[in-house]
């Protein structure tokens, strides 16, 4: 990551939330403490609609914690959550889902013994309605939403980049690579507005990471999604964000848009070190 | 700003004081729940009296703790049998993460080992104190070097051809190695009850505290289980191979990095398991002068459920959770009915995980994620 | 020549890597033949021909075995307490279709007799009705304490709930209900239940097996219906997914809660529908036919045919129950005299059937019809997507 690189997004506008309305997440003073320790203290994110904003820090720094608190796998221990209007600090994951919210993990979890399709299928659960009864009786409109579903998530799955070949593959047999695009597809599956990825780049090489790059864009722009990011590749969070945040020992020490949190004193001393004087 | 409509319909004041009610149980609610029979039971005696025997023609009511005392007593002494098993299961499960479903007819086959052994010594109703002191020992020796090396062939056959194997795999090898031996004790004493001499009459009170006899059997017991897990206790803390036992629990691969021979160890705990399982039985035939082939079954329910409510993986809480079940089983036979006892522990064991499922000695659980 | 072997090797290797199941035809043309061969069956047999005894039994483990299928082997949640369903399906015979509750009388679609006698006396369809209602709500109410917990605490909470149950059916012949009507008789048993009754065909009685064999066929291919129906749909994924990571399928949308309970509530459902049969089948219900190793024998058939497979289910609760009830004690019993050893086999069937558990699960720990996807993990040794996730590789 250098000054001046050729990718850097234009100049930004201030947080989109204040000026254009209200902002599609809300996270106010989210604390998170296991016991004695505090992973994340009082950290708050407005994030607009359409937009992709990051997350960056060092490792430890609270990043994963704070997106396990937006997605209900943890119970903040104080603070609020306020998503499209509602409160769901306290509401479970799935019912994240089912508004709106979807995500990817830092070490992929995919369900292993089922093909990419499935996996795919499974990301669409909320919004399906055959139950129990529907299914053992295989009804016409049962069977019609199977149909449909597939349908949907060949689309979405050769959206996300993997090759026809490879859908009734079996996750643990698909390469490092084809694993995060079927992450990514079982994400959208659900129809998100809010899309959180955590380390999407991990692992991939540059133009691996700049076609990411370009297919983040064009979730935002193509399908409206909002985008929050977990990165540790500064070419990828300089490249996309319009807003960047950035957190260390659990609080936020700066916030902004890529430019100014690059030439933060507190940004750089939190990555580098203190620069020696002399 | 518009209003914010709440995804979860429950007004905030309540909720608190829902979170604070759950908060107050998980600390105090089990250490209540626990407590409850004795404290309950104590107060009744300790008010409404209990018939203690007669006096002149006369019921004689007693308000006092000594009833409670006796249930203690006989709770303490049979609780540190099953704390004797229960180590086995702990152990066993700290290191492999595997419920070793024939360990309670390892017990079971020490305490017929034992019951052969005497009758092999001689050991008899008419043996004098040396003699008998002399017999019990060398079958301790027996018994626990027997149960020892079978709970090592348990692990040799039925469980490390499997380490790789899902979970449940090795679950059922060791209940097909649960029958095995369940029909050997089937053949061996046969299918009822068999009565054992008591040897050292069990039942003859030693001494008196505040009017609460204390039986040889219960000396015999707490005599024979202290030392032990005090030497269990002091081989895991400070010699070589405890600390491999130690380190294989927290995490076998780093621990075969650092040069640890991984299988050995895993062995050498079987061993140790099988051993304690031994001597419960010997201890077990003496007390109950009862043996049976189904009997390993029992107590290893009983004796697993202990070292789940002390912490599985954790010996102080298997210590801790026999003695808790032993003394809950002796108030249940002695106030309920011992026809009821069984559905009262495991109800107790099912209030323990609702509340604590690590158990009371045992680690937090890793969070989601 | 060697273009040939190549093609082989990928289809191979594609065969592998993929999920494939065999086409839907050869499915149906399955399942169509085992129906006709099983219908046919009882044919070959005397009216109390013992193997025929043993096949009813069988065909009543089979169901267990394909509801503890649905709770232990799609949703992952290992259940050691199923014993409760059978005693609760059977105790619905034992209240609803005897003179237990001598006090009542209520009577619904039984034959002309039984409409003349005491207690409460159902048709048998309605027995079952009962049988599968009450077993849902009770595989709700003990798997709801399990819910946050941790695999191996699974086990023990509902073995815990089991024997609870076992306790209640023996001691519940001291638990007054009503004007000296007790809740079950405990090991005495309640006596000469109804034998089911069912219009045109009349009463069955124990000396012709054959309508009984059709009557556990019948609920057999039923509840093999529904399993094979919910596999594939919304819910069996929704299961398989909270088996495989249970974090990542309620970030996808899963609900926890609701998915669970339905799990053990259809499970159980099974267990209530085969504890009806067999307790109108041995004509009594008690206590001492409740106990844990019950639970044990159906977890240990689900194993040894394959854990999560359908078929595997059927064919290891077949394979076992024979085993047990047939083979040591009708065939092989006399095997050890005829060696010249003074006992019988019986004496040994626990050993037996101990070292036969032993030696399947050293040899094929997957099972004899693992699930298509368990086989491909074990044999090739990979990890699926769990609790770590996929291993970052070098790029």
């Amino acid at each position: 990551m250098s000054p001046g690189d050729a990718t850097s997004a234009p100049a930004p506008s201030p947080p989109a939330g204040e000026a254009a309305g209200e902002p599609l997440l809300r996270a106010e003073a989210l604390t998170k403490r296991f016991g004695g320790l505090t992973a994340v203290d009082g950290v708050s994110l407005w994030i607009a609609p359409r937009s992709i904003v990051s997350i960056i820090g060092p490792n430890g720094a609270g990043k994963t914690t704070f997106f396990n608190m937006l997605t209900g796998l943890y119970k903040p221990t104080s603070g609020r959550i306020v998503f499209a209007g509602r409160d769901v600090t306290r509401a479970r994951p799935d019912v994240r889902t089912k508004l709106g919210v979807a995500r990817t993990f830092q070490n992929i979890r995919l369900f292993g013994a089922m093909s990419a399709l499935e996996n795919v299928v499974v990301g669409r659960h909320v919004r399906m309605k055959a139950g129990l009864l529907g299914s053992i009786a295989r009804t016409p409109s049962v069977r019609r939403e199977e149909q449909e579903v597939r349908a949907r998530a060949r689309e979405v799955l050769a959206y996300a980049g993997l090759a026809k070949n490879r859908f009734d593959d079996l996750a643990v047999n698909l390469s490092y690579g084809d694993q995060r695009r079927v992450e990514i597809a079982r994400a959208l599956a659900s129809d998100p507005t809010l899309l959180l990825l955590d380390e999407p780049t991990a692992g991939m090489n540059p133009q691996e990471s700049d076609r990411l790059t370009e297919f983040m864009r064009a979730l935002r722009d193509d399908l409206g999604l909002t985008i929050l990011l977990i990165e540790h590749d500064m070419k990828v969070v300089m490249g996309v964000s319009e807003q960047v945040t950035v957190l260390n020992h659990g609080e936020r020490i700066a916030e902004g848009s890529p430019a100014e949190v690059r030439a933060d004193p507190a940004v750089i001393e939190a990555y580098l070190g203190v620069q020696d004087k002399s | 700003m518009e209003a914010i409509t709440p995804a979860t319909r429950v007004p905030i004041g309540a909720r608190r004081s829902v979170v604070a009610t759950r908060r107050f149980l998980e600390r105090f609610g089990l250490i209540a729940a626990l407590a409850a029979l004795p404290i309950y039971y104590g107060a009744h005696d300790l008010i409404s009296g209990y018939p203690a025997g007669f006096v002149d023609g006369h019921q004689v009511v007693a308000h006092n703790l000594t009833r409670l005392g006796g249930n203690l007593a006989v709770g303490f002494s049979n609780g540190a049998i099953w704390a004797l098993i229960a180590i086995g299961y702990t152990l066993v499960y700290g290191i492999i993460e595997l419920i070793n479903f024939a360990h309670g007819d390892v017990f079971m086959i020490g305490s017929f080992t034992s019951v052969g052994l005497w009758g092999s010594l001689g050991l008899g109703l008419t043996t004098g104190v040396v003699g008998l002191i002399a017999g019990l020992l060398v079958t301790l020796v027996v018994v626990m070097a027997v149960c020892g090396s079978l709970n090592v062939l348990i692990e040799r056959v039925a469980y490390r051809p499997l380490r790789g194997a899902p979970k449940l795999a090795p679950l059922i090898t060791a209940v097909g190695f649960s029958f095995i031996l369940q029909n050997v004790g089937l053949l061996w004493l046969g299918g009822s009850p068999q009565g054992v001499n008591d040897l050292i009459r069990q039942d003859h009170a030693v001494f008196h505290i505040s009017g609460v006899p204390i039986q040889r059997g219960y000396i015999l017991a707490l005599g024979l289980t202290i030392p032990l897990v005090l030497g269990l206790a002091w081989f895991i803390g400070n010699t070589r191979a405890g600390r491999a036992m130690r380190a294989t629990a927290q995490d076998p691969e780093a621990a075969r990095l650092m040069g640890i021979n991984v299988d050995a160890t895993i062995s050498l705990t079987f061993m140790l398991g099988g051993m304690l399982a031994g001597a419960a039985g010997l201890v077990y035939a003496i007390y109950e002068t009862n043996v049976w082939y189904f009997q390993g079954f029992e107590a290893g329910l009983i004796a697993f459920t202990a070292a789940v409510m002390g912490g599985i993986g954790n010996v102080r809480g298997a210590v801790l959770g026999g003695l808790i079940i032993g003394v809950i089983q002796a108030l249940s036979d002695a106030r309920l009915g011992p026809q009821w006892t069984e559905a009262v522990v495991f109800g107790y064991l099912i209030v323990i995980m609702v509340l604590r499922p690590r158990g009371l000695l045992g680690e937090e659980t890793r969070e989601a994620g | 020549m060697s273009e040939l072997r190549a093609q082989i090797e990928e289809w191979r290797a594609a065969g592998r890597r993929q999920v494939r199941r065999l086409p839907s035809w050869s499915n149906r043309a399955a399942v169509g033949i085992l129906i006709v061969l099983g219908a046919l069956l009882p044919f070959a047999f005397a009216e109390t021909s013992g193997f025929l005894n043993a096949t009813i039994i069988s065909l009543a483990y089979v169901v267990m075995a394909l509801g503890l299928n649905i709770v232990v082997g799609f949703a992952g949640l290992l259940d050691l307490g199923y014993v409760a369903f059978y005693a609760i399906g059977a105790y619905c015979v034992g209240w609803f279709g005897s003179d237990f509750f001598y006090k009542a009388h209520l009577h619904v679609g039984v034959s002309h007799f039984a409409g003349t006698l005491p207690g409460i006396h159902f048709n048998f369809i309605l027995i079952l009705v009962c049988a599968v209602a009450i077993t849902s709500v009770m595989g709700c109410l003990i798997g709801l304490p399990t819910l946050r917990l941790r695999g191996d605490y699974i086990a023990i909470v509902t073995l815990a709930f089991g024997e609870i149950i076992g306790v209640v059916a023996v001691n519940g012949q001291g638990i007054n209900l009503v004007d000296g009507m007790t809740l079950t008789a405990g090991n005495l048993g309640i006596p000469a239940v109804d034998l089911p009754y069912f219009p045109i065909v009349g009463t069955f009685n124990l000396l012709d097996l054959r309508p009984w064999y059709w009557l556990i066929f019948v609920i057999m291919l039923v509840v093999l219906f529904v399993n094979l129906r919910v596999r594939d749909s919304r819910l069996g994924r929704a299961w398989v997914a909270l088996r495989e990571d249970e974090v990542a399928a309620v970030s996808m949308g899963i609900p926890l809660v609701r998915t669970k309970l339905l799990a053990y509530a259809t499970g159980a459902s099974f267990g209530g529908m085969s504890g009806a049969f067999l307790g109108a089948y041995f004509t009594t219900v008690n206590a001492g036919q409740f106990a844990f190793s019950f639970s044990i024998f159906v977890l240990a058939m689900i194993i040894v045919g394959g854990l999560g497979s359908i078929w595997g289910a059927v064919f290891g609760a077949l394979l076992l129950s024979y085993i047990n009830y047939y083979l040591i004690p009708d065939v092989l019993n006399g095997l050890p005299g005829d060696f010249g050893l003074n006992f019988s086999l019986t004496q040994l069937s626990f050993g037996i059937f101990g070292f036969l558990l032993v030696i399947v699960m050293v040899l094929r720990p997957q099972g004899l019809f693992p699930e298509r996807r368990r086989a491909l993990e074990l044999t090739e040794a990979i990890a699926p997507g769990g609790e770590e996730g996929a291993p970052v590789p070098p790029t």
